[in-house]
């Protein structure tokens, strides 16, 4: 394992298994579930170790733009997180927007440069159209963006209300792409692609978005005191004071009727209702969103339909007939049946019909149109029924999430390099396997309930006076401590081969989540969808068989050793003590910068992810290497995983009987174990740095006096 | 199992002294299931070997690591043929049988027991184990319901409990249960206590010749058929 200090050692090294370097782990639930397959497990754990400025590296290679995802991405991921088996899900999106804003996204420079000659032409400038401007830059061809509007951004711009998504985030994505040379052409509507063609882009990526609303088809729906949702939002949102009047009301249950309801409320609507034909439950928008209305004071009426609407002395009022839900339709939602006889008026101001959208694709651009106004397109070259144009976002789709946009504006770029570079289209082929399979109830009943640490929300009342962001993002700590409780699915342990195993069956017996089991051929089998990769199985196995899926975890602490012994050696500091810190938790929440920092000089921190995969031998090659102390500091009862303390003692134990037997004083090895109260370890550490001080000096001068 | 236990470091330094270059070998199976001498155990103790060179400031030793799956068979042993050519001994974690085997081998060859071979048994929990079986070729567990009298009882009498037996326990020691006592609770059980009743006559432990050997094939004669 280590390099001997005799000369010429003619070691064997058992250890250099080729399997070691691969990454074995499994494509994990959120992943899966994320459009844009961001490496979500790697970034947290990142957050919990509290490297921010590498979690945002992970993040920003996975997605163009974190920082307006890190607000209103409708994060699929955490319905995925399996979390939520045990007690709820991952915050990973305000975990993202922890990293993004703590990582300084905001100063990162985007740069690109221009390597071919074919033009590309980008009609949107959603967050598809920006998307795909990013990745065809990246990839060196000059891109030019069509906007309709005065401003860049699609719906981020004309339909996110501010609260949501402060322009300021959106600006500087914006900026950031001209600063790659992406020309941006605002208040320019593309009527003929044929024109763009002669003006000489050799490809066209068509992203018009849907932002036509549906029509509700009920008497007197075109007439005064009648606005579409979308049409709405879009002349708030570019700076319009729409009179509304006193009374709202917002027809549909999705999220624009949301957004146009508690937008509504912020224009200063003194009475916002919303009606919807179903129940809470099969209501589409984001259940954090109805929550919020909820607390704004939005009234929101469930299994209501408006069936007509009635003006009379200017007065609008809206006929609504009460629903029930009957046998589920082919969406699987439960259908809603008019009760009758249930009729009802309704005196508003104003109606906002908030029901759905869909593009509206100009005739002249001679596309084939699919199913609900959608273009139609080769769903894995995005490539449409004319040579040379692809189209992508919500013009395909039909209305869908932002993220949905941003990847599918990522594949088209790569589908129009492919294209460009006449190659043909690889199709994404994902290597990896994914996990599959719940946790078992024994599992779940071992993890250690933490609940979800939500980031701080402004109170109901101060967040109807502007558009100021509603949510507030998370301080450190407790960014740190929500991120530790990741479950790390799919990186879990694994057997290097049957053949090195012993079935010495102590993994079996060491294992605090009952994990490893015997299959009926009696060989050991650690099924991967049920281990959390503590690690103590790998540094138990008297065969060395184990190892964690990813290959940084199990090298990690050896890595780190080697580094810090190699800077120690050069350093005259005495006494010199190595001292393995867990990085995750109140660690990574600066203890472990503090103890860097004040540490006395000769004390060599060895970051680890968690003590538990620091073995015995670890804890001896220090002293070898000349060092006169070692100690471990662990979270203890802190830590998210079970019984990494008692292992923890049992392998200084162990040292400690060899140290005796080596001639050194037991005392040279100690663990620090964080109590489940915030206790500070550092006055602890000064005793123990004075112990080893006293026990250096006594050994010096016993040495003198020998010689 | 055969269980074993590292022998003290100091015993092992003496022993390796003489030599300058020692091949620490690890044995995959039985010593690695008990924690004395699998890959963990090989490389905890070339750490600790070279500490304490480290601390004496003696002449280096040279050491290396292998493990073989099982020491106690010649065809594992052959894979060791080019690894020990530059060594000067072999420190065997191995069993007794293993360091044997290995010394059979290569007969020129110094070859040190790093452990101390205890006795046949089984993991109680994590980190425990107990004897069961003193290998007396003379197998009586059908008599005793399954609990051995040789190994279990200190003085591994044939006909107890003896007069020792205190509240289910040894008089040797109070933690050890009284073999005899169990056999008799679990024949109860079994309903079988009229084996109680039984004598058994001393065993002529004379009658044992060692080494023993097993045969299991048979031997066929040059040129014979099955017929």
């Amino acid at each position: 394992m280590y390099p001997s200090t005799a000369k010429d050692a003619n070691r064997y090294q058992p250890n250099e298994v080729t399997k070691l370097s691969f990454d074995h782990s499994l494509v994990p639930p959120c992943q899966a579930a994320c459009p844009l397959h961001m490496e979500i497990r790697e970034y947290i754990d990142l957050v919990a170790q509290g490297r921010i400025m590498e979690a945002l590296q992970v993040i920003r290679d996975g997605n163009p733009f974190p920082s307006i995802c890190a607000y209103v991405c409708t994060h699929p991921c955490e319905d995925a997180c399996r979390r939520s088996q045990v007690d709820k899900s991952v915050a990973i999106r305000a975990l993202k927007r922890f990293a993004v804003e703590f990582g300084g996204d905001r100063r990162v420079r985007a740069e690109a440069e221009t390597t071919h000659s074919d033009r590309v032409a980008i009609v949107g400038s959603g967050p598809a159209g920006m998307a795909c401007a990013y990745y065809l830059r990246k990839l060196g061809y000059p891109v030019t963006v069509f906007e309709a509007h005065s401003g860049v951004g699609g719906m981020l711009r004309v339909g996110i209300p501010q609260y949501r998504l402060p322009r300021e985030v959106l600006n500087t994505e914006v900026q950031r792409l001209m600063q790659m040379g992406v020309e941006i052409r605002t208040n320019t509507r593309v009527v003929s692609l044929d024109l763009l063609s002669d003006m000489g882009y050799k490809a066209i990526f068509i992203t018009i978005g849907a932002h036509q609303s549906l029509r509700m088809g009920i008497e007197g729906e075109d007439g005064p005191g009648v606005i579409d949702g979308a049409t709405f939002l879009r002349e708030v949102n570019l700076g319009l004071k729409p009179s509304l009047g006193k009374k709202v009301a917002v027809v549909g249950g999705g999220n624009v009727a949301v957004d146009a309801a508690r937008t509504a409320l912020r224009l200063g609507a003194h009475k916002v209702s919303i009606l919807y034909r179903r129940s809470r439950t099969e209501m589409p928008a984001d259940p954090v969103e109805i929550e919020q209305a909820l607390e704004e004071g939005i009234d929101i009426r469930f299994l209501v339909a408006p069936v007509k609407l009635n003006r009379r002395n200017g007065q609008l009022s809206i006929s609504c007939i009460k629903m029930e839900l009957g046998e589920p339709d082919a969406t699987g939602r439960r259908q809603p049946m008019p009760i009758k006889g249930s009729e009802f008026n309704r005196q508003v101001d104003v109606l906002i019909t908030a029901i759905g959208q869909a593009p509206q694709t100009p005739s002249d651009f001679r596309l084939r149109i699919g199913r609900g106004s959608t273009i139609h397109v080769d769903p894995v070259t995005l490539t449409t029924n004319r040579v040379g144009v692809f189209a992508g976002g919500d013009a395909v789709t039909g209305p869908a999430t932002v993220t949905e946009a941003l990847a599918s504006g990522r594949l088209a770029a790569f589908r129009i390099d492919d294209y460009l570079q006449h190659r043909y289209p690889r199709v994404d082929k994902e290597m990896r396997a994914h996990l599959a399979g719940d946790l078992l109830p024994e599992t779940i009943e071992m993890i250690r309930k933490i609940g979800r640490l939500e980031p701080p929300i402004l109170p109901p009342e101060s967040r109807m006076e502007d558009f100021k962001a509603v949510e507030s993002v998370y301080d450190w700590s407790t960014a740190v401590n929500e991120a530790r409780r990741c479950l790390r699915c799919g990186m879990g342990a694994e057997i290097v081969s049957q053949d090195k195993c012993a079935t010495c069956l102590n993994c079996i017996r060491v294992c605090p989540y009952h994990v490893p089991r015997l299959d009926v051929n009696g060989a050991v089998q650690i099924p991967v969808e049920q281990c959390l990769a503590c690690g103590i199985c790998v540094a138990e196995c008297p065969a060395k068989a184990i190892i964690l899926r990813k290959p940084y975890d199990q090298r990690q602490v050896t890595d780190e050793l080697r580094h810090i012994l190699n800077s120690a050696e050069k350093s005259k500091f005495r006494p010199f003590i190595v001292g393995f810190c867990c990085q995750y938790g109140l660690f990574g929440t600066g203890t472990l910068a503090n103890l860097w920092r004040e540490a006395k000089a000769g004390i060599w921190i060895v970051p680890v992810l968690c003590v538990a995969k620091v073995e015995a031998e670890h804890m001896l090659y220090p002293f070898e290497m000349g060092a006169e102390g070692v100690f471990i500091a662990g979270c203890g009862e802190q830590c998210a995983r079970e019984n990494t303390a008692l292992w923890i003692s049992q392998r200084i134990g162990k040292v400690r009987k060899m140290l005796v037997q080596i001639g050194l004083e037991p005392e040279r090895i100690r663990g620090f174990m964080l109590s489940s109260t915030n206790k500070d370890i550092a006055q602890d550490l000064d005793k123990f740095v004075e112990q080893i001080t006293r026990l250096y000096l006594t050994s010096t001068i016993v040495e003198e006096v020998k010689s | 199992m055969i269980v074993a236990e590292q022998k003290p470091l100091e015993a092992i330094r003496q022993m390796i002294a003489p030599y300058h270059r020692v091949l620490i070998l690890g044995c995959g199976t039985c010593m690695t299931v008990c924690d004395a001498g699998g890959e963990r155990e090989v490389s905890f103790l070339h750490s600790s070997l070279r500490l304490i060179q480290a601390k004496s400031g003696e002449e280096p030793h040279i050491f290396s690591e292998y493990i073989l799956k099982r020491q106690c068979d010649p065809e594992f042993i052959d894979l060791l043929v080019d690894k020990v050519s530059d060594v000067d001994a072999i420190l065997s974690l191995g069993c007794g049988i293993g360091v044997q085997a290995i010394a059979e081998r290569f007969t020129d060859m110094p070859v040190l027991p790093g452990v101390n071979t205890s006795f046949m048994g089984m993991a109680k929990e994590w980190g425990v184990w107990d004897e069961r079986c003193a290998a007396c070729g003379d197998c009586r567990l059908e008599d005793t319901a399954g609990i051995c009298p040789i190994t279990r009882c200190t003085k591994g009498i044939l006909n107890g409990p003896c007069a020792g037996a205190k509240n289910g326990k040894c008089e040797a020691s109070k933690d050890m249960e009284c073999a005899w006592i169990l056999i008799y609770k679990r024949l109860e059980r079994l309903q079988q206590l009229e084996k109680m009743r039984r004598y058994y006559p001393p065993r002529n432990f004379r009658a044992v010749p060692r080494p023993r050997r097993l045969v299991k094939k048979v031997s066929v004669g040059a040129g014979e058929s099955d017929g």
